[in-house]
């Protein structure tokens, strides 16, 4: 009993008190914009700085579901972010496989290359890329914003990827494949499952990148696909910032990654039992 | 009943004008502080009237609204009509993106209506029409009526009365030893060169001319306005990093007792401040006063296949009631004759104050270099002359080097 | 045993190949042909509201660059951007990473809400944290006011001194999710048996932590800095939107200023100059670092 108790005790003032002091430094801007956005327009400026609204309003929300086709810009970048994670995970774990798993020329020069692909800055390459959408006659689709996506999350994911897959031992994939298993059925059937904890935070990271983006998602496309990024911006005009608007924007933009990665988190887990079986 | 049928009937139509091309489509882009999408009435009210042409508006966001424009010219794909200010007029220009509007000018009937100053400013260097205007404002001064009743302060009608009344509304208010209103909001970054340009340009400083801002009477100019922040300390501390969002927000808080803006931030102001807020011209020089004029205008694209189309839709932006509902969204003021006479959208004090500006509105130099001055050259050199890392005339130096170089 | 690896081997090299060309198509078409005519764009004088005038000048603009004032001052900003926020944002991540690893009732909501900043769009960032910074109506002053640590509202934005490193403090606090992420993940990979061996031979936590921990975090590590370096230095929109470089000079990192040049001045030459310089540097930063630490990543 007095073990238990002492030892609840320790945890909290160890682990959870700075967890709490982590989270409340994480959440703190967040949850000065999700008060904002609550907050009636005309008090928002008021001083002294009202911390707990007086006033309580739904206002902005209702104002920009209904007239701001936010959903339908929060619903196309949905399908832009998992359609990203789609094509993103599968070329960049099927890369990374490559890499983790075999020794070929060209190897290193491929890796390196990769990188380069994020070095450079994006906004000098937008006007030929342009050009190269417009002669594919992808402007404006969520092809296009797929594709440019993916590939500026390939890079870093298949980099991720590498190190989670270099930390199986390759001896299972060979015993997989004197069991029977070809090459890529040992990948599919052993060393991802046994790394999908890294699946899962290399998923995470395409989908909020791609959620995030915002420079090729206003410039490739905008009107017929129009993400949620794009959507925010025009909430910030020449002359007048729509905060309530533009808070009770950012408050839902962010719930969908949460969610996710609520949800998901537990796959966090399950890897670490499968790596208690692996050997 | 009628409707159903009708609608069917347009909707075969449609279909059939998609395979014989009948229709035309008319791609627009415009920026808009308004999100609640007031355009798409004004879309339908045009293509009831002009059957056969299809308006697509788009609403591109302003912070990137000259990127995407730009990129989408020099890519080969840009709109129909757009919504464009003068400053881009040059480098559009130059780059042949225009189409001249004079010769559908001519012919049209609204030519009248819109107020005569208008084509003169919108004019371009080639002495054609390639911009419709569309809606404008005029820089004036905002004051806080109550705070200057309250300390005996008359209005500012020059560098002197300002100066002054900008010191005495520097205050303490609850003797706590920090300062918590400040004289003047001014706005240091991006956007602020209209400030910069009412106290400095009408006191013997030429933009225009080669040499013009590097005479003494202009370094001195430069030096008073400087000295405002380092000496007198009457602007917030935060000067020289605040836009618009810090200046409108630290009036609307009470920070400032002045600030320099327009007539479509009056309604926050209002709602905020309620009568406590007015509104007058801005100070003059010793050789007359400067405000700037912001002005929005359409115009069509040399690469548009529509263009008589185009046309169409840009004389029905800028003419009489169309033209007073996209103010009335948009906050700004109406180009036509007959829209500004029965204006009310806004109270009468600042249309006054409008008013009384407009004969010295002026813009800033017809060059392609305006953009680069608007955009970092101004703001980089304001910072660091505020900052005190180089001199009044350094700073000067080097915008005569930027335009005359 | 001996057998079977060397017969995969030799018959190997079709396979990564194959498995490779999509994404190496993919990237070829969407960078590296932009990035050619970037790189051709740099050796000419190019302004594009100026089409009749492009000429080509071989490495003025180089020259011009090494003689730019400006560019040794966004240069030096580089440096500390860089360097400041990946190691604050891995501190702070791998802080959260171990604590979100441990037993708690609240875990699964605690790895949700700690990823929240990173799922913001940057531009909300940008303008939330500078109405935090704000000196006339902002929170971080007013908290400062009144527990008395300033006795003055401080321009955290407007002040060259404290500019840079106030944004480095907002980039910190939107990236350090990514590490926590990652680092987590690694920190699952680790077969539970080589704790259970340590503790049957007695290791404390701290020892376990250091030779069991973090030797087998170090690939993941290694990665995760090395691309968060990548991502941090080009990331200019939360400057952008903060405080646009200024003030003067104050927050000018690299691929800022050339994109400062590029779309304000439309000097796409001198700006694609100043990109073409970075992304050599940043390479060059790159190789050095894989050099060192990264032996068993690549």
């Amino acid at each position: 009993m007095m073990v238990g108790r002492r030892s609840r005790l320790n945890r909290f003032l160890t682990i959870e008190l700075s967890m709490l002091a982590i989270i409340a430094f994480g959440l703190g801007p967040y949850l000065w914009m999700v008060l904002t956005s609550i907050k009636p327009e005309e008090l928002l400026f008021r001083l002294p700085i009202d911390y707990w609204p007086e006033q309580v309003t739904l206002e902005h929300y209702v104002r920009l579901l209904s007239k701001a086709n936010f959903l339908e810009n929060m619903g196309q970048s949905l399908v832009v972010a998992v359609g990203t994670v789609c094509v993103g995970l599968s070329l960049s774990v099927t890369a990374a496989y490559s890499f983790s798993r075999f020794r070929f020329p060209g190897r290193r020069f491929l890796m390196l290359k990769f990188l380069v692909i994020n070095m450079f800055p994006v906004v000098l390459l937008i006007i030929p890329l342009f050009v190269v959408m417009r002669k594919l006659g992808l402007l404006d689709t969520y092809f296009a914003l797929i594709i440019a996506h993916s590939t500026f999350s390939i890079p870093f994911a298949t980099w991720m990827m590498t190190s989670y897959i270099n930390t199986i031992p390759v001896s299972l994939d060979e015993a997989a494949m004197t069991d029977g298993c070809t090459r890529l059925g040992a990948m599919w059937r052993v060393v991802l499952p046994l790394c999908l904890p890294g699946v899962v935070a290399t998923g995470i990271y395409i989908f909020i990148t791609s959620w995030n983006e915002y420079l090729y998602a206003a410039i490739l496309a905008g009107q017929n696909v129009r993400t949620i990024t794009v959507g925010i911006q025009t909430l910030i005009g020449e002359f007048e910032i729509e905060w309530g608007l533009l808070t009770a924007g950012g408050t839902l933009g962010a719930l969908p990654a949460t969610i996710l990665f609520i949800v998901i988190q537990r796959h966090l887990i399950e890897g670490m039992v499968a790596g208690a079986v692996k050997r | 009943m009628r409707r159903l049928i009708a609608s069917v009937f347009a909707g075969a139509l449609l279909f059939a004008g998609f395979g014989a091309n009948a229709e035309e489509e008319v791609r627009f882009w415009f920026h808009f502080d308004n999100p609640d999408n007031p355009i798409s009435q004004l879309v339908s009210k045009f293509e009831q009237e002009n059957p056969g042409i299809k308006i697509k508006a788009e609403n591109i966001p302003w912070n990137t609204y000259y990127e995407k424009l730009n990129t989408s010219i020099i890519g080969g794909n840009p709109p129909d009509v757009a919504m464009v200010k003068l400053f881009a007029l040059p480098q559009l220009l130059e780059m042949g993106a225009l189409h001249p509007l004079d010769d559908h000018i001519a012919s049209w009937d609204g030519k009248a209506d819109i107020q005569d100053e208008l084509w003169e400013l919108n004019r371009a260097s080639d002495g054609k029409n390639y911009y419709m205007p569309l809606q404008y404002v005029v820089l004036y001064l905002y004051y806080r009526k109550d705070l200057f009743d309250q300390h005996g302060v008359k209005v500012p009608t020059n560098r002197e009365e300002f100066l002054e009344a900008a010191k005495k509304l520097t205050l303490d208010t609850n003797n706590d030893g920090r300062i918590d209103v400040y004289g003047f909001g001014m706005r240091g970054a991006k956007g602020g060169h209209d400030h910069w340009a009412t106290f400095v340009l009408p006191n013997g400083a030429d933009i225009n001319k080669e040499g013009g801002l590097l005479t003494p009477e202009a370094i001195a100019a430069n030096q008073w306005f400087i000295d405002l922040h380092r000496v007198h300390k009457v602007f917030p501390p935060s000067a020289p990093n605040d836009g618009f969002k810090e200046i409108t927000g630290g009036f609307k808080a009470g920070r400032t007792a002045m600030t320099i803006h327009h007539i479509g931030s009056s309604a926050g102001m209002v709602e905020a401040l309620g009568d406590k807020v007015s509104a007058a011209p801005v100070p003059q020089g010793t050789q007359g006063a400067w405000t700037a004029f912001g002005d929005e205008s359409t115009a069509v694209f040399s690469a548009s296949k529509v263009k008589d189309a185009a046309f169409k839709w840009v004389a029905f932006l800028s003419s009489g009631d169309n033209n007073v509902e996209f103010n009335k969204a948009s906050g700004q003021l109406p180009v036509t004759k007959s829209g500004s006479a029965e204006w009310t959208l806004h109270e009468k004090r600042f249309v006054d104050a409008t008013v009384a500006s407009l004969p010295f509105a002026r813009t800033l130099p017809a060059k392609p270099q305006t953009s680069e001055f608007v955009g970092s050259s101004w703001p980089t050199n304001m910072q660091r002359a505020l900052l005190g890392e180089i001199s009044a005339e350094e700073m000067l130096r080097n915008i005569d080097n930027l335009y005359f170089k | 045993m001996g057998m079977t690896p060397r017969r995969y081997r030799r018959r190997l090299p079709v396979l990564p190949y194959v498995l490779l060309s999509p994404v190496v198509l993919v990237t070829l078409v969407i960078i590296f042909y932009p990035m050619l005519q970037a790189i051709w764009m740099s050796v000419h004088d190019y302004i594009i509201w100026k089409p009749q005038d492009i000429r080509f000048n071989a490495f003025a603009h180089f020259v011009t660059a090494f003689s730019d004032e400006v560019f040794w001052i966004s240069l030096w900003h580089t440096a500390i951007w860089i360097s400041l926020t990946v190691s604050l944002q891995l501190a702070l991540g791998f802080a959260a990473a171990i604590l979100l690893n441990q037993d708690f009732p609240w875990r699964a909501l605690a790895r949700g809400l700690i990823i929240i900043p990173w799922a913001l769009p940057s531009v909300v960032i940008g303008l939330m944290w500078s109405w935090v910074y704000d000196p006339n109506y902002g929170v971080l002053n007013d908290f400062m006011l009144r527990f008395g640590l300033l006795t003055q509202s401080m321009p955290w934005l407007a002040n060259p001194d404290t500019a840079l490193y106030a944004i480095i403090l907002t980039l910190t606090w939107q990236g350090f999710p990514f590490f926590a992420v990652m680092i987590l993940a690694g920190l699952q990979a680790i077969p539970s048996s080589y704790y259970e061996a340590a503790e049957l031979d007695g290791a404390s936590r701290r020892q376990q932590f250091w030779h069991i921990t973090l030797p087998s975090l170090k690939g993941v590590l290694v990665t995760a800095v090395l691309l968060r370096i990548i991502w941090v230095a080009n990331s200019i929109d939360v400057i952008y939107v903060m405080t646009s470089g200024g003030p003067g000079y104050a927050t000018h990192t690299l691929p800022l200023y050339a994109f400062l040049r590029t779309y304000t001045a439309m000097d796409f030459g001198y700006g694609s100059a100043l990109a073409v310089l970075f992304t050599l540097m940043l390479l060059g930063v790159v190789v050095l670092y894989l050099r060192r630490a990264g032996r068993d990543v690549t």
